[in-house]
């Protein structure tokens, strides 16, 4: 799950119009998937690092906490519905958002777009 | 080069004493079929159904922007007020259009707070329409969003209000139509999916309304998306069991915006429902 989180520093990079979304971005989010913490830190849009927890002195501003089976689920490329979208996770109880929701929903798309990257289509369906 | 079929004008209707100047859309002849589009959206929405020779050979389709939505402006002094839809006022909306149109007794199709809107009008005036097709239509879902994030001087409303209701998109929905859906939320008005939201997801009044329908005399044909979390299957279902007589379609490749995000996917099941309505 690490190596998958690093992958999107790269990815990112190769989305311009992601990174251009993301311009006024610069916090660090945590993602949780079954109890383990991914703290992936950004600045201006860019991906600058992803640090395994656990860690009670990383401050985050918002937090995903899910599991391996539903990002997998997630990530396919034309998902089943509840698992298409972050929200669609969290409404039907296979995530849980945390912490500052209105950064998240400044920030929706941009987030959505990082976090889709890893499906076939990269983000497009987000 | 193609010239499409639809042609815009406007209306001008006094709704509750005030003066609207209202845009509506239609193509074909026949049957009036009146098309209400979602929350924090415009007629748009209907495009596609709009340009179909086939549905347009035998149907009047006519699609109207509400007050502050779409080529429809605000009404005089809005500038110092809040907008914030209500039932009554939709409802009272959507008579006056139909009435000032000379439309007579058309079947009402409605997307989303459309389709609410829609399934409202059965249960208070359905001796104005000929039919309902309630699309994404439940009795009533508490939000599970904040709509005051949708309307704040330190963000975009648009933009985040696109980008929530992404959510409710299928994947199997064309790229371009998924973008060309979010651009009509993007362009929303200040305030607007906001004041349009407030209703929908506050107004629970049809409920006790539903069993009141009588699909005898006007039929209720509900149609759902699988992909739609804000109106999910099991809330359509909920609400087609509480009308005696009603029938439901679920679409299982298409999310909360069927005709715009998929037109193709969602064409035979318009088609279905219109075959289910009263001839004219």
């Amino acid at each position: 799950m690490l190596q998958t989180f690093r992958n999107l520093q790269q990815a990112l990079d190769d989305k311009p119009h992601i990174l251009h979304l993301g311009r006024l971005f610069s916090e660090t989010v945590l993602i949780e998937v079954d109890g383990a913490e991914y703290y992936l830190l950004f600045e201006k849009g860019h991906l600058v690092s992803v640090t395994e927890g656990p860690s009670r002195k990383t401050p985050w501003r918002f937090a995903l906490r899910t599991d391996a089976d539903a990002l997998a689920r997630f990530w396919k490329d034309l998902p089943e519905p509840g698992f298409h979208d972050v929200f669609g996770l969290v409404k039907t109880g296979r995530g849980r958002i945390d912490g500052d929701i209105l950064s998240l929903v400044k920030n929706l798309r941009f987030f959505k777009e990082v976090l889709a990257l890893p499906r076939a289509t990269q983000g497009e369906g987000q | 080069m193609s010239i499409e079929p639809i042609v815009g004008r406007y209306v001008n209707v006094t709704i509750n004493g005030v003066q609207q100047r209202i845009y509506f859309e239609e193509a074909g002849q026949g049957r009036p079929v009146l098309c209400l589009h979602t929350a924090g959206a415009d007629t748009r929405q209907w495009r596609h159904l709009l340009s179909d020779a086939e549905v347009t050979k035998t149907n009047r389709l006519i699609a109207f922007d509400m007050p502050w939505h779409g080529k429809s402006l605000p009404p005089e002094g809005f500038e110092t007020q809040e907008y914030l839809l209500t039932t009554e006022a939709y409802v009272d909306t959507v008579l006056a259009v139909a009435q000032a149109l000379g439309l007579d007794r058309p079947v009402l199709a409605g997307c989303s707070m459309g389709g609410r809107i829609a399934l409202q009008l059965a249960a208070l005036h359905a001796d104005r329409f000929s039919g309902f097709i309630a699309i994404e239509a439940s009795d009533f879902q508490p939000a599970w969003y904040d709509i005051d994030w949708f309307h704040r001087p330190d963000a975009h409303g648009g933009e985040m209000g696109a980008a929530l209701v992404s959510a409710n998109i299928s994947p199997h929905a064309p790229n371009a139509e998924r973008w060309n859906t979010l651009w009509m939320f993007m362009q929303s008005g200040p305030g607007v999916f906001r004041g349009d939201l407030s209703f929908y997801t506050r107004d629970d009044s049809l409920i006790a309304r539903l069993p009141r329908i009588d699909t005898a005399a006007t039929p209720v044909h509900i149609i759902v998306g699988a992909y739609d979390l804000t109106c999910t299957p099991e809330d359509a279902k909920r609400t087609a069991d509480a009308i005696p007589g009603a029938t439901l379609a679920v679409m299982e490749e298409l999310g909360h915006f069927p005709m715009s995000e998929h037109p193709a996917g969602f064409r035979p099941f318009f088609v279905d429902a219109l075959d289910k309505m009263p001839a004219a």
